[in-house]
């Protein structure tokens, strides 16, 4: 990525953190950059909706690039999702700019986090098939769809945690080896002890 | 953004008029779905009382006399009857399920070839996503998770304890929703035997192990047999999960 490109979506980013999506114009983003209008439509030649369709783009690629840094190097499948979905839920709760927007601007952010999702997903399954070869799928199950099915299932638990406390080791580890993976992998889990929850008593 | 009060019917103009209607208010159901005709076509910007009440072959003055509120009244009772009307087909079939993977099955395609199926919805999908998404993501997405897993939980309670009752409601509440939002080639959920290949692969073995998850904890877990481990069997054999009891129509409560 270019040097002006970088900086002008820091600085939108900056922007839509202070004002929110609907209130960032090209005007501000230049300025807070220290580049021309001029610069910003070279490098956005469609204007605001471009770069504001960039700025998500970029701050969910960060997300997302975090998230790999943290699973990365994970020893095994289990971990992986365990660490991942932990990692993923609690930045997501405690990223102000995102709980932001979603309080004030659902209708400006949701069309597009739902493009960006459908790539996210592709690039989680991608990620996950290795491990998933490594450890060895259930007989009868495709490895593609074992891997699209469990990224679908890691986007749904993460931003909408319902019932599970992902907060919790114990219950990511249930989550995780019963919810997800029991029908995919060849050689189950094994399933740390402890029961899990009464989900009716947690709220 | 649509305003989403499931199962929490407001004023409904149903009061018996003078000349003693007896079924309750005709009207207000031509209205919602005449109202679901307009959206389907134009979405919910450009759809006016005047073209509900055109579409319904109703006066505007009949319209505001059933919805007060107007526009507004009208497409919250349109959200409110199409959930209450996708509940019912759901409690339906799975009332009738005579086996946990019956019910799973069968429950994940009616809502999923009713949601996909839905022409209103389409259209705002396609034209006005602001209005839908609202309802899947985060907080508003619990919610949603919430309102249907307490539903479904009840009639899948009568092969498992209703606490792992409440954990695959959600679950199975999960996998409509991410399929439905976007479809997978090969994972198309209204098709039965597909549905049937998920249920069998990811999600039996998924409840069985759940259910040994919770063996060890302090509830009261019913008895529940699952006599065949995940994957002993080829994937077509009749599952041994069995009802623990005839089956009935679970309380909706």
């Amino acid at each position: 990525m270019d040097d002006n490109r970088q900086r002008i979506l820091e600085a939108t980013y900056a922007c839509v953190a202070r004002w929110g999506m609907a209130k960032t114009t090209v005007e501000d983003a230049a300025r807070e950059a220290k580049v021309s209008r001029a610069t910003v439509y070279r490098t956005f030649p469609g204007g605001r909706d471009e770069l504001i369709n960039a700025v998500v783009n970029w701050a969910t690629l960060e997300f997302f690039g975090r998230l790999y840094e943290q699973v990365q190097g994970a020893d095994s499948l289990e971990t992986v999702m365990e660490r991942g979905i932990m990692f993923a839920h609690r930045s997501i709760v405690e990223h102000e700019v995102l709980q932001r927007v979603m309080q004030t601007e659902p209708d400006k952010l949701l069309p597009a986090l739902t493009f960006e999702s459908n790539r996210i997903r592709r690039g989680i399954a991608e990620f996950l098939v290795p491990y998933l070869d490594q450890r060895g799928v259930a007989a009868g199950v495709d490895l593609g769809e074992a891997a699209d099915f469990l990224a679908r299932m890691v986007l749904s638990y993460m931003s909408a945690p319902g019932r599970w406390d992902l907060d919790d080791p114990v219950q990511v580890a249930q989550l995780v080896r019963a919810e997800l993976l029991a029908g995919v992998v060849a050689v189950p889990s094994p399933m740390p002890t402890g029961a899990v929850g009464d989900p009716d008593g947690r709220r | 953004m649509l305003h989403l009060q499931v199962m929490s019917e407001g004023t409904d103009g149903a009061a018996p008029t003078s000349t003693g209607s007896v079924s309750p208010s005709p009207n207000r159901v031509r209205v919602i779905d005449a109202t679901l005709s307009c959206l389907a076509r134009q979405g919910t910007a450009k759809t006016t009382v005047d073209d509900i009440a055109r579409e319904a072959g109703l006066s505007r003055a009949t319209v505001y006399r059933v919805f007060p509120g107007g526009r507004d009244e009208v497409l919250a009772a349109v959200v409110d009857t199409e959930m209450a009307r996708l509940f019912s087909a759901l409690g339906v079939c799975l009332g009738e399920a005579q086996g946990l993977k019956e019910a799973l099955v069968g429950g994940i395609v009616e809502a999923s070839t009713r949601i996909r199926g839905h022409a209103a919805l389409a259209y705002l999908v396609e034209h006005e996503p602001e209005m839908v998404l609202g309802h899947l993501a985060f907080d508003e997405s619990d919610r949603l998770l919430a309102t249907a897993s307490r539903f479904t939980a009840p009639f899948l309670a009568r092969w498992m304890s209703p606490m792992e009752a409440g954990r695959v409601a959600e679950w199975a509440t999960r996998i409509v929703l991410s399929y439905v939002i976007v479809p997978s080639a090969n994972l198309d959920l209204t098709d039965p035997a597909r549905a049937a290949h998920l249920v069998e692969t990811f999600v039996l073995p998924g409840i069985r192990a759940l259910h040994d998850a919770g063996a060890t904890a302090a509830i009261d877990i019913t008895p529940f047999d699952f006599a065949a481990p995940p994957s002993a069997g080829p994937p077509d054999q009749p599952t041994a999960i069995q009802p623990k009891s005839e089956p009935s129509m679970p309380s909706m409560q």
